[in-house]
């Protein structure tokens, strides 16, 4: 288990908080860690800073994510990685997708070249706003408390998906799934960044797989070509004892 | 040259994958299987669903991994669904069941049957879920009462897997040798500190140690109850390379599983494998893999 002291604590939103601490590990873009809060659990966090410090921000859930949000400068994060298959890095135009708590993991991803667009429930949950420094930045709420009223799947053809060299999408699976199908005709230049419950991060237990895949090992990110091929992306999934869901869209 | 006959059951070659490890989901049993997996064994199945222990459920060390992953799985009547995918890969797929009482694991293996599993795996040995797993397997009457009851109503074969964690194997394995084969052995039982938070690492505090570190100790019992029982044995623990799988051969095994050795090498751990014992037997003249199941056994 690594171990590093909190450098700095920004609240983000309400209910979201970014901490900053010092590893000179090298991580790209859409790995994760497996960040270990003792006498709560451990549970996966996208790196939304991999540079120099890094940083992971929390939006509370359940017991270590709240026990972490509690965390400030000096107190001690332990975890495990970096884990997971990155995202392709280009130089060329980007258009960056990400919902909710999505916008964590392609924080990292962001620069001139890139069009970005952050949709939440409602205005309070928008993180990173007035921070991301990007070409160009579309706000979406689906209450229309802020930027546009509405989801990311009705507004992408507005902003010519077909332009960009490279999609970048990350968020609930109901929303990565509905702009999937938005994105018709499009089979390659498009990630998505995909979650299942996450137990060992290593590859062994299971939970965290999709066709056959285990997301922690070969995932999170995956390409546009291979999800319009699953059986499961957007359909079924298994909760923690294993128990095939279906996916609510 | 490869294939061979496991109590009845045809494995196109002795490696099987072992219950726990990347078995709950159909579409990944089936990868596995498509992967070079002869025959899949699925996690322990009990009567309701289990969520298991939250994380951390794994501590990794240089020789091996420390679980408590807790049992979690879907309940008898949900895992269908995922037998029949994995199924889809026409090779064999053996349903582990877990219980506390003989009739318990009677209405779970018959549930199984009813699934047209290839066989059942009983879990005699899981060392970290209070009240079933090893706490069942460590008492040799019940567990000849569990073996007797399930090979008295069903008619597919019935593998007892065994603890290491007890003061006599040899006295369980004797109680379970009306079993169609013995899986020796399950992990063994212990834990890890984190030394700069000061406490257990794993939320269930203890887990069950496997990989490379307890390849000796699964060796020296799969030699000891074949030697002294001589009954069929699937040999698992620390299974990594093909000079592995064959040292377990010739200690007395007839089969053998894989499961900590995907978490460094990956699904295809199992084609690789497999074709390192082809070459051994191919340089040693060895003309079936049948040959060498407890050669070593003096």
């Amino acid at each position: 288990m690594i171990h590093s002291q909190i450098l700095e604590r920004i609240q983000e939103t309400p209910s979201t908080v970014t901490l900053k601490f010092d590893w000179i590990e090298k991580v790209l873009p859409g790995q994760f860690i497996m960040i270990w809060v003792p006498g709560q659990g451990e549970i996966p966090m996208s790196m939304s800073f991999t540079g120099k410090p890094k940083g992971i921000t929390v939006k509370a859930y359940g017991p270590p994510s709240r026990q972490l949000q509690q965390m400030g400068r000096g107190d001690t994060l332990y975890f495990r990685g970096p884990y997971g298959v990155p995202f392709t890095e280009i130089r060329g135009a980007k258009l960056i997708v990400g919902a909710g708590s999505g916008i964590a993991s392609l924080l990292p991803l962001v620069d001139r070249n890139s069009t970005v667009m952050v949709s939440a429930k409602t205005e309070s949950d928008l993180i990173y706003r007035g921070k991301i420094n990007a070409k160009r930045i579309i706000y979406l709420t689906d209450d229309g408390t802020y930027g546009i009223k509405g989801f990311p799947d009705q507004v992408i053809k507005d902003v010519h998906p077909d332009d960009f060299e490279y999609i970048y999408v990350c968020g609930p699976e109901a929303m990565m799934y509905k702009v999937l199908l938005a994105l018709k005709g499009r089979n390659d230049r498009a990630e998505f960044s995909l979650e299942r419950s996450m137990k060992c991060g290593i590859g062994i237990c299971d939970s965290c797989s999709i066709d056959g895949i285990q997301l922690c090992r070969e995932g999170p990110v995956r390409g546009i070509g291979w999800l319009r091929e699953s059986k499961e992306f957007g359909m079924t999934k298994l909760d923690r004892s294993g128990r095939r869901v279906r996916i609510e869209l | 040259m490869l294939s061979q006959s496991v109590a009845g059951i045809v494995l196109e070659s002795p490696l099987m994958l072992a219950s726990g490890i990347l078995d709950q989901n159909g579409y990944t049993m089936k990868r596995v299987l498509e992967s070079g997996a002869a025959a899949v064994v699925t996690k322990s199945i009990g009567v309701e669903p289990r969520e298991g222990y939250f994380p951390p459920i794994v501590s990794v060390f240089e020789g091996g991994l420390l679980n408590a992953v807790g049992l979690s799985n879907p309940g008898i009547i949900h895992i269908g669904t995922e037998i029949s995918i994995a199924k889809e890969a026409g090779k064999p797929v053996i349903g582990s069941i877990f219980g506390a009482t003989p009739d318990e694991f009677l209405r779970l293996g018959s549930a199984m049957e009813d699934m047209k599993v290839s066989g059942v795996e009983l879990n005699l040995s899981c060392p970290h879920v209070k009240g079933v797993g090893a706490e069942v397997g460590s008492d040799p009457a019940l567990v000849k009462q569990i073996v007797s009851t399930l090979k008295g109503s069903l008619s597919i074969p019935v593998f007892s897997k065994l603890s290491p964690n007890v003061s006599s194997v040899l006295e369980i394995a004797t109680a379970a040798s009306d079993s169609d084969g013995l899986v020796l052995i399950n992990t063994v039982k212990g834990m890890a500190v984190d030394i700069y938070a000061r406490r257990p690492v794993l939320s269930n505090m203890y887990g069950g140690l496997s990989g490379p570190a307890i390849k000796p100790v699964g060796i020296r019992y799969v030699y000891e109850v074949k030697k002294e029982l001589d009954p069929v044995i699937i040999g698992v623990g620390g299974i990594e390379t093909a000079d592995d799988a064959i040292e377990y051969m010739m200690a007395g095994a007839s089969a053998v599983q894989i499961g900590t050795a995907l978490m460094k090498h990956g699904i295809s751990v199992f084609s690789t494998i497999k074709k390192g014992v082809a070459e051994f037997l191919e340089k040693e003249g060895i003309k079936s893999v049948s040959e060498i199941v407890g050669v070593a056994v003096q």
